[in-house]
């Protein structure tokens, strides 16, 4: 079933496009007479959509915002995998550290990212990637690394970690007796186990965590993107339009956040998809 | 039972397994003793729940008995022998391919390369899976998965081969099939297998030796030799003759040891034991 979803590419994302699709018409035809409409019209939405480079109220163009934010989330999103992956394997395969972490795991994890703002403000100021790395403030100040700040990262990491670490444990837990057993008898050390038996084992539920995770980190940039000295972002650029009643700016940044989180997780879906199809084959 | 020490593979001593569960203390094996000559093939037949995959497992060293003892090639320690164990169905593992599921032994074992690819190639061809090594199990009907088992078990050539009803979910004929070539394989290695069973015909037909145990908690009630003429035919007089004998012998053993030691609340003693 999984299978044909995938195989069927654009065409099969046709019909779920259907919503959306009904949604943007009667958004086109409520803001038709032009008054007294909230919203801007659909045509003057796509305007700021099709005209990615064009500066917007001097906080440069909507390709530039986007860039920044991307950077950002993946860098927090990598952070969590590097961090969500082993502390999940380990919690998952070895009962004392479960035992030591899930304390822990569980009361920083109701910790909203917002809740997280002062906190972050308080550890890391404004510095950011450029600084840590030593290069001062660059000269050019639409430079890539001076948009990175820590604190930033420091909360896509937050958002993300948490779906990671949990899926991956219950990944491993959910390992089958029978195959452990199996590795046991075929001559298999505790280390070749964990290899070669827990983490296959465990790898759909770590891509599912991973979607999960790099969703929460789309959901929570604009919260990261609240911290004092930001001027950049998709996040940054969803307030300030508002700010400016720009809103077609604001509904632009919308519909590029919605789509490029669905062609996130539909990409790690689909890595993760010839792991799932194996292993539910077999239950 | 007084074997030379060479000769002797698998030796246990008053072994018995004790089982904690939530309804109480289980005794669901033992005391049991007996030795296994190397190079013999030995079925354990037993009614379902008598302790004979317990027994299989505790050999394998999956479980450790609450007392008496076990020796494989004359050593205690799980460093021992080499094992080969072939579970009921399903553990395959289903993100390898069949090649891979082979190969995993070898790899667990850091044989180089070359000699890992060679003998996955000897044992593919002596099971009859050639062509099948890059497909994955879920790809594979339970015959050819239950193949690709026997073929992981017995690729780093063990000492010992432990069969836990490995045919039994499989139809007829294709239990049959499979039965001959593990006939063939064991003639080609004279490896000692151990084959749990509760089909009296499997036993018959495969074994040079039965032993059969007793409701739960098993223990031996009967040790028989099998004898018959090679190569083995279900349609000789011999056999038939032989498993028309063995199985109204077992039935009534079985019989009476269940009389001999009622359980409150099991029916075990009507219908029959033994299929």
């Amino acid at each position: 079933m999984g299978r044909e979803r995938s195989s069927g590419g654009l065409r099969g994302l046709l019909p779920g496009l259907a919503i959306p699709l009904l949604l943007l018409s009667w958004w086109a035809l409520s803001t038709a007479g032009g008054t007294g409409a909230v919203l801007p019209p659909p045509v003057r939405v796509a305007a700021v959509l099709t005209h990615p480079f064009t500066d917007l109220m001097s906080a440069g163009s909507l390709a530039w915002n986007t860039a920044v934010s991307l950077v950002r989330i993946l860098l927090g999103f990598l952070l969590a995998m590097a961090v969500g992956i082993p502390a999940g394997l380990l919690m998952g395969a070895s009962g004392r550290v479960r035992r030591l972490l899930t304390p822990t795991v569980e009361m920083a994890r109701p910790l909203s990212a917002i809740a997280l703002i002062p906190l972050s403000i308080l550890l890391f100021r404004s510095r950011t990637l450029s600084q840590l790395l030593g290069l001062g403030h660059l000269r050019y100040q639409r430079h890539i690394l001076n948009e990175i700040q820590l604190g930033m990262i420091f909360i896509l990491f937050w958002g993300g970690v948490f779906p990671i670490i949990l899926d991956t444990m219950q990944g491993v837990r959910s390992v089958r007796r029978l195959h452990v057993e199996a590795a046991t008898v075929l001559g298999a050390g505790r280390g070749f186990i964990f290899r070669r038996v827990l983490v296959p084992s465990a790898l759909p539920d770590i891509f599912h965590g991973l979607r999960m995770s790099i969703g929460r980190c789309w959901m929570v940039i604009v919260a990261a993107e609240m911290l004092p000295g930001t001027n950049s972002g998709i996040g940054y650029l969803i307030s300030y339009s508002y700010q400016l009643s720009r809103y077609d700016v604001m509904m632009a940044c919308l519909v590029i956040v919605g789509i490029i989180g669905a062609l996130f997780s539909r990409g790690l879906e689909a890595l993760g998809e010839r792991s799932l199809v194996l292993r539910s084959r077999e239950r | 039972m007084s074997l030379p020490a060479t000769e002797t593979d698998i030796l246990a001593e008053d072994l018995s397994r004790v089982f904690e569960e939530p309804s109480g203390r289980v005794h669901a094996l033992g005391p049991v003793s007996f030795a296994i000559r190397r190079g013999s093939f030995v079925c354990v037949l037993g009614p379902t729940g008598c302790g004979k995959t317990t027994l299989l497992r505790t050999i394998a060293g999956l479980e450790a008995p609450d007392s008496g003892r076990i020796e494989i090639g004359g050593r205690t320690d799980s460093g021992r022998s080499e094992i080969g164990y072939v579970f009921q169905q399903g553990a395959l593992f289903p993100w390898l391919t069949v090649r891979g599921n082979i190969d995993f032994p070898l790899r667990a074992r850091r044989l180089p390369r070359p000699e890992r690819a060679a003998r996955c190639a000897e044992v593919l061809r002596m099971i009859g899976l050639e062509g099948f090594g890059d497909a994955y199990p879920h790809q594979l009907s339970g015959g050819m998965q239950q193949r690709v088992a026997l073929a992981r078990a017995v690729v780093t050539s063990p000492d010992i081969l432990l069969l836990d009803e490995p045919f039994s979910s499989l139809d007829m004929r294709t239990s049959r099939l499979l039965q001959e070539k593990l006939r063939e394989v064991w003639m080609a290695r004279r490896t000692t297998v151990v084959f749990v069973t509760h089909n009296i015909e499997e036993a018959v037909y495969l074994a040079g030796e039965v032993i059969l145990l007793g409701h739960r908690p098993g223990t031996i009630i009967r040790r028989e030799t099998v004898d018959l003429p090679e190569p083995r035919s279900r349609l000789s007089a011999d056999f038939v003759e032989l498993l028309v004998s063995m199985r109204n012998t077992f039935e009534e053993l079985i019989e009476e040891d269940g009389a001999a030691r009622p359980l409150p609340g099991s029916d075990r003693a009507s219908g029959m034991p033994l299929s």
